[in-house]
């Protein structure tokens, strides 16, 4: 459900990324597209809706549970940076930035 | 009265192929066209110091910090850079010391894709020590 991503968000290319080999299941997804909005299974979230939300899969299934933040190449880093601290304040520290390993034509 | 010996000829049926060849062009043509290449995704690992864990008592390595600025730029402990020599200048630390510490500062209005493409450098030199900071 998680994996549709908003189709207005451009990655970032990192040609020498990591490509991912095994997904965990208790990952979640944060979008944040160019204007900074966030979304979660393509829902808009607030920065304390969002808080709580990774508290609440903190305190269900760990605080190693992985974030991936997909967020468009032009985002600001201020909006990702209130996506960072929504996982900080949740003690959750597994992090991860999605890019496009390599872009389909 | 001789009677003519019947010899029987068998001729084989031709196969009229323009109509395969036709359907087979027509399939070739329409995978072609519907053919999008996937795109491949990959992950950059920022993971965070574990809450409860004591930090190590080694010694600490060199730091190397990483300034991304708003227009796109980027200093190396306060040095301008373009991104091959910032590419090379990181590949020369990796080859020397890997547990070198990275410290990334972005400032709040730069992009992203500046940070996932230092993160994506600092991964090409085998650097795997890296901080992340926010300025304002």
């Amino acid at each position: 459900m998680q994996d549709s991503m908003n189709s207005q968000i451009q990655l970032a290319v990192a040609p020498h990324g990591k490509p991912i080999e095994k997904k965990d299941p208790r990952e979640i997804k944060l979008d944040v597209d160019a204007q900074g909005n966030i979304y979660i299974a393509r829902t808009k979230v607030g920065p304390n809706l969002l808080s709580s939300i990774v508290k609440k899969a903190a305190a269900e299934y760990g605080q190693d549970t992985p974030i991936v933040i997909r967020g468009d190449a032009n985002a600001k880093h201020s909006s990702i940076e209130t996506a960072m601290n929504a996982c900080t304040e949740a003690g959750v520290y597994k992090i991860k930035f999605a890019v496009l390993k390599e872009k389909g034509r | 009265m001789a009677r003519k010996s019947r010899k029987s000829v068998h001729q084989a049926g031709e196969l009229n192929l323009t109509a395969m060849i036709d359907v087979a062009f027509q399939l070739l043509s329409f995978f072609v066209i519907t053919l999008k290449p996937v795109d491949v995704l990959a992950n950059l690992d920022v993971s965070r110091p574990e809450p409860g864990k004591k930090a190590s008592s080694k010694a600490p390595t060199s730091v190397i910090s990483i300034k991304i600025y708003p227009n796109g730029a980027y200093t190396f402990n306060d040095r301008v850079m373009n991104r091959e020599t910032l590419m090379e200048t990181l590949k020369q630390i990796g080859d020397t010391d890997k547990n070198a510490t990275v410290v990334i500062v972005c400032t709040a209005d730069s992009k992203h894709a500046k940070l996932c493409e230092v993160l994506d450098l600092c991964g090409n030199a085998g650097l795997g020590n890296i901080s992340l900071l926010s300025s304002y």
